[in-house]
């Protein structure tokens, strides 16, 4: 089967083997020796297999593929993340004014009133449900020393109120321990927010249900109780009405699932009716939660949703890029296989036929 | 008529001494070292012991010789006090009271009960790889640095202790089975002047044992006595050296009588301290106040079995692991493979990646602390300060210099697998498989012998497919060494007819004896017209020449009959045994012609001479040694006339004839043997004379002075020959042919089209080796012989600067350059090796296509070996079948034992061992070419896998305020290495096909892809770093860039990037597996499968951070926009280079690739329609 190089030796040992790579196994071959075991195609490595090859064919295929598949993702996915409509208003510097260590100073006293109006103005109609989230900058949430101070096994169960050792330094305070425990539970974010319309209507926040569901079924349990919590010396955030179970705060749920990023969001609510464009809304906000000592940044957002979530235009973006480069290689292959194509499995292209002699 | 001969002789051929000839030089140094190998990838069975330790120096001396000088010289120096041990016959209590030797029972196993833990961990941790990780695992546990949890961190380490250890302790399981068995199998011990059973561990130093024929001897012993009245024992020692014929064992003349108990008091032996040298052995006996010296031909070895003797008595020297087989019980040592010490370079640059990485994350770390250092108290995720306790004080803060010192622990602990130590386990693991493979090949499976292949080395696997040199032996490798008889030349007459028919009926000649008809085991085609001789001629004067002729063949040797039983009781065959193949021919060849040897004591020996039953005293016998290259035998005939017959090498031979008589018959002899050994056939001049009583007289009292000489007997003894071997009248000539194996030429000429130089070294003439060389198409006719033939170093100077301008100019002249064979002698490599010389030899070697190297001795192979070795990168394999070869097999990267007629030395010493040398070209071109092309891929894969999942950790840990936190969950982390991605690497370095066994037989070129290391370099390394660069960028930032500024949590996040490179890199492998087969489709989307399994198990566990991520992110649709985004992008630069490639410099394989899938098409059209129809 093999062609055309006159000095290809004869081998007897050869096992016939078909071009598509599976061998054709002797079958009826001779009853060898007792030791010997049969001819099996797995020993012999001669199992049936495919071998795929990069045919033009399917190079172009390839490309073309990637093309149709990725043009309309990237397309439809650019709608819908212009159809979202997104408020962002950073309100940290807006709310206290001052060097940083006023700001720091206000927002530690116990005593200064931190409410703060800010008011937004609708560009185009909000549809609902109308996501209400606050955003921090530069916190690191996923900061090593961070994210392993907290407890697990105390958020859900009852009896292992005083697992706190992995919580440290916020495990104890005044000798008892703290529930729940940990940095991330310490630092709660207690910034709150209402909002009214211009016509002074108020727009009822939806609080409820904010968490995963699974978080509150089994990893936050019903009959764990917030205890001895902020009750140190340094108050990090937020408190917790101690009447209710953890699965039911779900300010902190939704915290504790610490973020990914320094730059993160996290719902605060839902608005449930629609906006229409034109519309101020006013927030009243409580300007509680300290960034200021570290520089960093809040925002309130308030924002739509689309099939894909959130206003970003990266994925479609993506994809447009990639089927567009594909379309582009799929192109250019096109053009050098139809100018100048290799006939492929041509024994000549072999180097020893490219320079005969040359060993 | 007492016979001392030594034990090793009869080397009877005019060709290279062989396995005889390594007989160690000295008995201390290098034997005595008795390491038991620690290889814990092969299991040692008793089964395989035996060879000797051929250091690279001292073991064998160039020119050393035979076992019976040897041994003599050594008897003449006294064995000091404090080197010997003393036996007392029959007496084991005495024998053992002052120093307590070892009892006889053996334990090849390593541990027991109590020891296997620490032992077996000791020897785990001497890897590098082991002790790494634990290096790791420990840092990780020190509170500070502790990344990983306590278990999630050992786990990996101790799964792989875990299987290890279980694979050793049931490899040592099955050696105490076999232990056990050996210990407690029984032997007959005297105790209290009777014979009683006793198991072999309680046999005692001193104890006499009598054992019977087809006994397993139990521990090494001196033998006392045997049924023979001479004293003569045969015995086999296929268990210790592999060497299937008999072997003759002596009782000492004093000893006869000996277990007679009464005799037996008072009698001492002393010996040398055990030691590993199986043919070695000094000793002496005190009996009634006389010295007997004791050499190797005086005692049994452990493992052998006695035959053709009823029975025998010997004292026990030596025993349990202090038998020469125990202490030889040690594996080939170990080469390390030239892709593995290439890939060591690589690993250097990768370990200065990490610490790159390192760096720069704890220099960062470094920043962001200096710059933060008055927020650090009070940043919400940071707070330095612990407030819980009464003081104030710092919590897991250790001043700036520390944290950045910590850091950096740290990201060496999550950046640990940037070193793919793993890769060398399961580089061991493809490498078992690929030996699977290798042993399997029913390509590479002798059905004559059904012998398979043998992997003794797991460690030079994929040098196979990197052959620049191969370096064979002639005799026994590309000859079967089975010898045939073919030409005779009888006092100037040259017979050399047609040898198609047998003497009688097609059963051949056959002697009746007793009523019982005995048949040669091999039958021997005859010459017709020496056949008629025969039968009419019986008193023509060219009857008795043709007589003698015979007699001497059947009689001058050292061979053994032995009869076996045949299906019919009236019938026997007679099977020759000896250690020289060369006198096994020519007894069969005399068998043939009606001169059957059907007895041998050591007195006598009966011949049936064409029915007539002869009976002939050996009178004395002078076994053959390498200065004389021949040997006699006094027979004493029939009617009483003394004869000397004596046969060997031409050279040495013609010097003893008496040129006088017969002129034209020695002139016609010799142009015979010219025309037998241009042939390729082994030849041999056999010479007789008759003595007078007074010469017999005369020689006889000098024979006897010299063998009961204890000083200097072997020189007395050669002096003795050589006054006897004189005034030979010529009998004739015989030439043996030595058969090339089946497809030798094939092979060599597959070998040479694969760019491979084949070099052949033997101990032949040169007219044989070059005869050899043209009948294994080595040497053509198109090709110029330079032959360097000097004994000089001028000389050898001369010729070589002559040889060099006659290459230069052939390879420069014209565009078909002549190609050149360069044929060189031992004598010119003498003056050339180890001299300035050598610098020449090599460059006129390197020009040339074919080189031959004849009259070599076991040491210059390992130097013409070194010659290439030292000069040049390439990868060198040598291939032998005798000891002799044992130092070549040894130097050479790769060595290859053929498991033939030659026992079992040069397997031993070998990497691999095969039954023909045919199977060289499977090897190389197929399973070679595999394994490389495999490993050297898998090496790159493994590299590329495990820096792509550290670049994304790495890429995280910028984002974290440099911290080392890692969004990948810890448990993914611990398991992407040992389950994610571990499985398709080694299933795919195992099974994958890049070209089909009949395309690479057939185009033995596509071997160069090897040795231009076309699938490992440095160009696909630094690629490859890039591409993971690229795809670890891909992976991260197109989930960051599209979870920015959303609720998403580390876990989620964590998880897509757990998936996304888990899938990447599968489909990574995916796109390069060239052969599709089930295992292969099994074993990647399996490890697919297997991953997405254990993200989900991991994100059911509610105490886990990550709990019922994985179901939240499945739900969002930009979770499975960025999954296929992230696979696509990052193979398109791949995918778009393999098309580039593959467009515009196509290598060999991706053509052959293309044939083998369309080639029918262009060749035959046939119906078989494939895909391919647009660009054709």
């Amino acid at each position: 089967m093999m062609n055309s190089n006159p000095s290809t030796p004869m081998n007897a040992h050869a096992p016939s083997s078909s071009s598509g790579g599976a061998g054709s196994p002797d079958s009826n071959a001779p009853r060898r020796n007792s030791k010997r075991p049969k001819y099996s195609r797995f020993t012999q490595q001669e199992l049936p297999a495919c071998k795929p090859i990069l045919t033009p064919k399917w190079v172009i295929s390839a490309f073309m593929l990637v093309t149709i598949v990725f043009i309309p993702i990237g397309l439809t996915s650019l709608l819908a993340s212009r159809d979202v409509v997104e408020i962002i208003d950073r309100y940290d510097n807006a709310c206290v004014q001052g060097s940083k260590s006023q700001k720091v100073q206000h927002i530690q006293s116990q005593t200064t009133n931190k409410t703060c109006v800010r008011s937004l103005t609708v560009t185009k109609r909000m549809k609902q449900p109308i996501y209400v989230y606050y955003q921090l900058d530069n916190f690191y949430q996923n900061h090593r020393r961070y994210v392993k101070s907290r407890s697990d096994n105390q958020l859900r169960n009852l009896g292992d109120e005083n697992d706190t050792s992995s919580c440290k330094p916020e495990n104890d305070a005044n000798g008892m321990s703290i529930v729940p425990c940990g940095l991330v539970a310490w630092s709660l974010f207690n910034d709150t927010y209402s909002f009214s319309t211009s016509n002074n209507s108020q727009l009822a926040i939806n609080k409820r249900h904010i968490s995963w569901k699974s978080d509150r079924d089994e990893k936050f349990g019903s009959d764990v109780f917030p205890k001895n919590f902020q009750n140190s010396s340094f108050i990090g955030g937020g408190r917790l009405n101690e009447s209710l179970p953890l699965n039911e705060q779900e300010d902190l749920i939704v915290w504790m699932r610490t973020a990914a990023l320094p730059t993160f969001r996290k719902l605060y609510g839902k608005i449930e009716v629609d906006i229409e464009a034109g519309e101020t809304i006013n927030v009243v906000l409580e300007n509680r939660y300290n960034t200021y000592s570290f520089s960093g940044k809040k925002k309130l957002v308030l924002s739509t949703t689309s099939w894909l979530g959130g206003k970003n235009n990266f994925i479609g973006i993506a994809y447009l890029a990639v089927g567009g480069l594909c379309f582009l290689l799929a192109t250019t292959f096109t053009i050098i296989y139809l100018v100048k194509p290799r006939h492929l499995g041509d024994p000549n292209y072999l180097s020893w036929n490219r320079n005969p002699g040359g060993h | 008529m007492t016979s001392d001969h030594s034990s090793y002789a009869a080397e009877m051929s005019s060709d290279e001494p062989k396995s005889a000839d390594l007989q160690p030089a000295s008995s201390g140094g290098s034997f005595s070292h008795r390491s038991i190998s620690s290889n814990t990838w092969r299991a040692n069975s008793i089964k395989e012991v035996g060879v000797i330790e051929l250091g690279s120096k001292g073991g064998v001396r160039y020119g050393s010789r035979k076992g019976g000088s040897s041994s003599m010289s050594m008897s003449r120096r006294e064995i000091r006090d404090e080197d010997s041990r003393l036996v007392y016959v029959n007496d084991p209590v005495k024998s053992n009271e002052s120093l307590e030797f070892a009892g006889n029972s053996v334990s090849t196993s390593k541990y027991n009960v109590l020891t296997f833990l620490p032992r077996n961990l000791f020897e785990q941790f001497h890897r590098v790889a082991y002790v790494y990780f634990l290096i790791i695992a420990i840092l990780n546990q020190l509170p500070q640095l502790a990344v990983f949890g306590r278990f999630a961190s050992i786990l990996p380490l101790s799964m792989v202790l875990l299987v290890t250890a279980v694979k050793d302790g049931y490899e040592d399981w099955r050696r105490h089975r076999s232990d056990r068995i050996e210990n407690n199998r029984l032997s007959s011990v005297l105790v209290n002047n009777t014979f009683e059973q006793k198991k072999w561990k309680d046999i005692q130093v001193g104890e006499i044992i009598r054992f019977s024929a087809n006994d397993t001897i139990p521990c090494d012993m001196v033998l006392l006595s045997t049924s023979d009245p001479t004293g003569v024992a045969y015995i086999q020692t296929i268990n210790l050296d592999g060497e299937s014929n008999l072997k003759t064992r002596y009782a000492k003349q004093e000893t006869l009588r000996i277990h007679e108990v009464e005799k037996s008091s008072g009698v001492t032996i002393k010996c040398e301290k055990p030691n590993r040298n199986i043919y070695g052995f000094l000793g002496t006996m005190e009996v009634d106040h006389k010295q007997v010296s004791l050499g190797p031909s005086n005692i049994v070895l452990r493992g052998c079995v006695l035959k053709n003797t009823s029975w025998a008595v010997g004292v026990v020297v030596y025993t349990g692991m202090e038998t020469k087989v125990m202490l030889n019980n040690s594996g080939a040592q170990s080469k390390r493979s030239h892709l593995e010490a290439r890939m060591n370079r690589e690993i250097i640059i990768l370990s200065f990646f990490l610490v790159a990485l390192c760096s720069i994350v704890s220099i960062l770390a470094g920043i962001w602390l200096r710059r933060h250092r008055d927020e650090l108290d009070i940043m919400p995720f940071y707070r330095r300060k612990d407030y819980s306790g009464e003081d104030v004080d710092n919590y897991k803060y250790y001043g700036w210099g520390m944290e950045i010192f910590f850091t950096f622990l740290m990201s060496v602990i999550v950046f640990q697998i940037m070193i793919p130590i793993a890769l060398y386990i399961s580089m061991e693991l493809v490498r078992l498989g690929q030996a699977y493979f290798m042993i399997r090949d029913d390509n590479m499976c002798d059905e004559s012998t059904n012998s398979r292949f043998q992997c003794r080395a797991l460690n030079v696997n994929e040098d196979l497919g990197q052959i620049k040199y191969v370096f064979s032996d002639k005799t026994g490798t590309l000859t079967e060494n089975k010898m045939e008889f073919q030409f005779a030349s009888i006092f100037g007459v040259d017979y050399n007819g047609e040898k198609t028919e047998f003497y009688g009926e097609q059963g051949g000649y056959y002697a009746e004896v007793d009523g019982l008809i005995l048949k040669p085991k091999m039958k021997v085609g005859v010459d017709g017209e020496l056949v008629r001789l025969l039968k009419t001629g019986n008193d023509t004067n060219i009857g008795k020449q043709i007589y003698d002729f015979f007699l001497a063949l059947a009689s001058c040797n050292t061979i053994v009959p032995i009869l076996e039983d045949t299906s019919n009781t009236a019938e026997k065959l007679i099977d020759y045994q000896g250690e020289s193949p060369d006198e096994q021919a020519l007894v069969y060849a005399a068998a043939a012609y009606g001169f059957m040897l059907i007895e041998r004591t050591s007195g006598h020996i009966v011949i049936d001479v064409l029915g007539d039953r002869q009976r002939f005293n050996v009178l004395g016998m002078h076994e053959f040694d390498s200065d004389r290259k021949r040997m006699s035998v006094i027979l004493g005939c029939p009617d009483s006339t003394v004869k000397v017959f004596v046969k060997g090498a031409d050279t040495t031979m013609f010097n003893v004839i008496d040129k006088s008589k017969n002129k034209d018959v020695i002139t016609a002899t010799e142009s015979h043997l010219h025309a037998y050994s241009s042939v390729g056939l082994r030849t041999l001049v056999m010479g007789m004379r008759g003595l007078t009583s007074q010469e017999f007289e005369q020689w006889r009292s000098s024979y006897e002075a010299a063998t009961n000489a204890l000083m200097g007997r072997a020189r007395l003894l050669r002096k003795v020959a050589i006054n006897l071997e004189t005034n030979l009248s010529i009998v004739g000539a015989s030439g043996i042919e030595d058969k090339l194996q089946q497809g030798v030429p094939e092979a060599i000429e597959s070998l040479r089209m694969a760019n491979i130089k084949v070099w052949v070294l033997t101990g032949d003439k040169q007219e044989t080796a070059i005869s050899i060389g043209y009948s294994s198409k080595l040497l053509t006719s198109k090709m110029t012989q330079i032959i360097i033939n000097n004994n000089s170093t001028d000389s050898c100077k001369r010729s070589l600067e002559d040889a060099l301008i006659v290459s230069r100019k052939a390879t420069t002249s014209g565009e078909n350059p002549r190609l050149l064979a360069l044929i060189i002698d031992g004598t010119s490599l003498v003056y050339i090796l180890d001299s300035e010389l050598e610098e020449q030899l090599f460059e006129l070697a390197s020009k040339c296509a074919v080189v031959l190297c004849c009259r070599v001795a076991p040491l210059q192979k390992a130097g013409i070996v070194m010659l290439i070795k030292n000069r040049t990168n390439d990868l060198t394999l040598a291939i032998g079948d005798g000891a002799n070869d044992v130092s070549m097999i040894q130097k050479a990267d790769v060595g290859i034992g053929i498991s033939g007629q030659e026992g079992r030395q040069a397997v031993m010493a070998s990497d691999f061992a095969m039954a023909q040398f045919r199977f060289l070209v499977p090897l190389l071109l197929v399973h070679g070419h595999w394994n490389y092309q495999r490993m050297g891929y898998m090496i790159l894969y493994n590299f590329y896998r495990n820096a792509v999942f550290v670049l994304v950790l790495f890429w995280y840990v910028l984002y974290t305020a440099f911290t080392l936190s890692t969004a990948i969950n810890e448990w993914s982390s611990v398991l992407y290495s040992v389950i994610y991605t571990s499985i398709p690497t080694i299933v795919v370095g195992i099974l994958d096909k890049d070209l089909s066994r009949t395309s690479l037989l057939n185009h033995p070129q596509l071997y160069g892809s090897g040795q231009k290391q076309e699938s490992y370099n440095g160009t696909l390394f630094w690629l490859t770093m890039a591409d993971t660069l690229w795809q670890s960028m891909v992976a991260f930032f197109i989930p960051l860039l599209a979870y920015r500024k959303t609720d998403i949590d580390g876990s989620s996040i964590g998880d897509l990037w757990t998936l996304a490179v888990v899938f990447l890199v599968n489909l990574h492998l995916a796109m390069d597996v060239t052969t599709w087969t089930w295992i292969i489709h099994a074993s990647i989307w399996g490890s697919i499968v297997a991953t997405i399994i254990c993200v989900i198990i991991i994100d059911v566990i509610p105490i886990l951070p990550g709990y019922w991520a994985i179901f939240h992110l499945a739900g969002d649709g930009s979770f499975w926009f960025c999954l296929i985004a992230i696979i696509v992008a990052s193979l398109i630069p791949r995918f778009v280079l393999k098309t580039v490639i593959q467009r515009y410099r196509p290598s060999d394989i991706q053509i052959m690739g293309e044939v083998e899938k369309f080639g029918d098409l262009n060749e035959s059209g046939s119906a078989e329609i494939e895909m391919n129809q647009p660009q054709r």
